[in-house]
């Protein structure tokens, strides 16, 4: 890998990578319509496929929250054309590391010792980036252990990033600033929530114990007392990711039971915890050598409020049966306001009703094969007509869906990846019994 | 050696409480009851104490970077990078003082006469670790220019300080991001990138164009 030489960190370095980004996206546009000139055939794969490759250098380049936003893009590839979606997949693996001198600095900071006097070895060469920090190996009383560490500086640029990236984003999805901006908050609280290490070893362990008893899974032990503002310490998990996993052709029933794993840990912490690691990026798994699922990054979890909790899960386990009762859900969850007209409310009720009946359809069918395309052009078709439909350029739907949706659609799209088929009844939603009969 | 000490304490506090150096040397070496030869000893003016506040903090930055268990792994580019980090550690103990310091010494484009012993101690390393970068091959001897290496980093100390001065982020952090950001760039231009492979092709060309792609040639042959 090659070492990062440097990091554009002022605003005006920041707005300057993104002002020539956006210089560039222009430019492939009349590249495009140029072409487009020559030859109307001309599809619109090759624009996007340039535009994706400039945004992704630079977002790289920008390092930490932007990075975790083309992540954050990446697993929305139902919303995103396709050659958006692989470029910012790049961003899933790793970005280049910081100098050695720097980390030691860290460590002395926060510890007042170097890394060699707490651990009896510490490599200065990071094994891999981890969006916003990168991780080391160690090793400490003969236990091989990762050490996370965070850039510098990456909480304060949060917000000044977020507020660069939306007219961006504008841009890029098509939508209005005011459909972006209470979702926006909603990022930029996530985000700033991640840059909290001490809040991530917290979870950590408290996941770790919530979790064990399922099958399949296994979590590092932490170390918060090496652990700080800007480090955690934690066991070295022995494993290959995702795609590494998948060049080595494992068999049918070896993916199942991973596919198992992941849509147990992800459904029982919905379910039964209500909260959930909402990051389910390909980088946060490892398939260890005895075929278990390593999970290694809290930094992400989205709570799940009874009020949104409720009415979203009631449609997965009982789709559409009332419409009145549907549609208030959906008021409750604001895709469908008070003042809408009727004829809004049915289009709205209509095309809800078939997003979401399609989002359940692997929760209603008991068992579900990924591995068939199938389903995910579906997914993928509707998501281009939605966001080509002028009714979605505002604001609609409460600000948990975008946590939710980016953890069940992740989830979907890395059972996808694996070819798994899943028993989906495993963690069953709980529906609100006591509210219902005094609804009725 | 304690005495020394003693002095640039006194001094930094009269100076630090007063916003000027003190009326004269005899006034300040009574005041820490002390004859003015024994001052003159250490430093032949209040000036001179600055200067060796200066000096001494380059040197101690520099010895604790080399004393370093991973100093002899790192590439020159590391050590440099560990020098700033040491050196704004070092400053952190002495705040107040170099913030005066460096108000007072005046703007301009000349070194401020209390640096100058700096100056040349923080050469004397950087030239030391340049050589080795050379050495390693890490760094690209260019003619002329490369003698100006060390003059490049120096402006990073300027700067870096400067911005030290004015950091007022948790932990100076962003003074790291600094240090990280600046002596990295400094250091890719000490390394081999496309301007030399741009003026090593020009060469070529110079010296082999002529005979092997004689345009000239080709035209008078075409028949115009």
């Amino acid at each position: 890998m090659k070492e990062q030489t440097s990091i554009p960190i002022s605003k005006v370095e920041r707005s300057v990578k993104f002002v020539t980004t956006g210089a560039k996206v222009g430019v492939n546009y009349l590249k495009h319509y140029s072409r487009k000139l020559v030859n109307p055939e001309t599809s619109k794969d090759q624009l996007n496929e340039d535009n994706a490759s400039d945004i992704y250098q630079a977002l790289s380049q920008l390092k930490g929250s932007a990075l975790k936003i083309a992540q954050m893009l990446s697993m929305d590839k139902n919303i995103l054309p396709k050659a958006y979606a692989e470029q910012f997949s790049q961003a899933q693996y790793s970005a280049p590391p910081l100098s050695g001198p720097l980390i030691i600095r860290t460590f002395t900071k926060h510890f007042g010792k170097t890394p060699e006097k707490i651990y009896d070895s510490f490599k200065l060469k990071s094994t891999h980036a981890a969006s916003i920090g990168q991780v080391h190996q160690a090793t400490l009383n003969g236990k091989k252990l990762a050490v996370k560490i965070q850039y510098p500086g990456v909480g304060d640029s949060i917000s000044s990033d977020l507020k660069m990236v939306k007219p961006f984003a504008f841009r890029l999805l098509g939508m209005s600033e005011a459909e972006l901006n209470i979702y926006i908050k909603e990022v930029e609280e996530k985000l700033l929530e991640e840059t909290d290490y001490e809040l991530e070893i917290k979870r950590s362990i408290f996941f770790s114990k919530a979790c064990k008893q399922l099958g399949n899974i296994v979590f590092p032990k932490y170390y918060p007392e090496l652990s700080g503002k800007r480090i955690i310490t934690m066991d070295w998990i022995e494993g290959m990711h995702l795609r590494e996993y998948l060049r080595t052709n494992p068999s049918q029933a070896e993916r199942n039971r991973i596919g198992q794993a992941l849509w147990d840990f992800y459904n029982f912490q919905q379910h039964e915890l209500r909260q959930v690691h909402a990051d389910p990026h390909p980088g946060n798994f490892l398939i260890t050598p005895d075929g278990n699922l390593g999970i290694i990054d809290f930094g992400c979890i989205k709570e799940l409020p009874e009020n949104f909790y409720y009415p979203f899960f009631a449609f997965i386990t009982n789709p559409f049966e009332d419409r009145e009762k549907t549609i208030s859900y959906f008021k409750q969850l604001e895709m469908i306001f008070d003042d809408d007209s009727p004829k809004m409310v049915e289009f709205y009720y209509q095309n809800y009703r078939e997003m979401i009946g399609l989002f359940a359809r692997p929760y209603v069918q008991g068992e579900f094969d990924f591995s068939k395309p199938g389903y995910f052009n579906e997914l993928f078709v509707l998501g281009e007509k939605v966001t080509k439909m002028k009714e979605f350029k505002q604001a609609r739907g409460v600000k948990h869906f975008i946590y939710v949706n980016r953890t069940n659609f992740g989830l979907y799209n890395i059972l996808n990846e694996l070819g798994a088929k899943v028993r989906t009844d495993t963690f069953k939603p709980h529906l609100l019994q006591a509210t219902e009969v005094l609804n009725e | 050696m304690a005495q020394r000490e003693k002095i640039k304490a006194a001094y930094i506090d009269y100076v630090l409480s007063n916003n000027e150096q003190p009326k004269s040397v005899y006034a300040f070496a009574k005041s820490l009851k002390l004859k003015e030869e024994e001052f003159y000893q250490h430093f032949n003016s209040f000036e001179a104490i600055e200067v060796g506040i200066w000096s001494d903090l380059i040197h101690q930055s520099a010895e604790k970077v080399k004393a370093q268990e991973v100093y002899a792994e790192y590439s020159t580019r590391e050590r440099i990078l560990a020098f700033f980090f040491t050196l704004t550690e070092e400053m952190k103990a002495q705040r107040s003082f170099i913030t005066y310091s460096i108000k007072h010494a005046g703007k301009g484009f000349t070194t401020p006469k209390v640096l100058e012993k700096a100056k040349a101690g923080f050469e004397t390393f950087i030239s030391d670790e340049l050589n080795y970068g050379i050495e390693q091959s890490e760094i690209i001897e260019r003619k002329f220019i490369s003698r100006k290496y060390k003059d490049a980093l120096w402006l990073q100390f300027a700067f870096i300080v400067n911005f030290w001065i004015n950091d007022n982020s948790e932990g100076f952090e962003k003074t790291d991001e600094a240090i990280e950001k600046g002596i990295n760039v400094t250091l890719d231009l000490m390394s081999r990138g496309p301007i030399d492979n741009l003026l090593e092709y020009g060469k070529f060309l110079a010296q082999h164009g002529k005979e092997k792609i004689n345009f000239g040639a080709w035209r008078s042959h075409s028949g115009n």
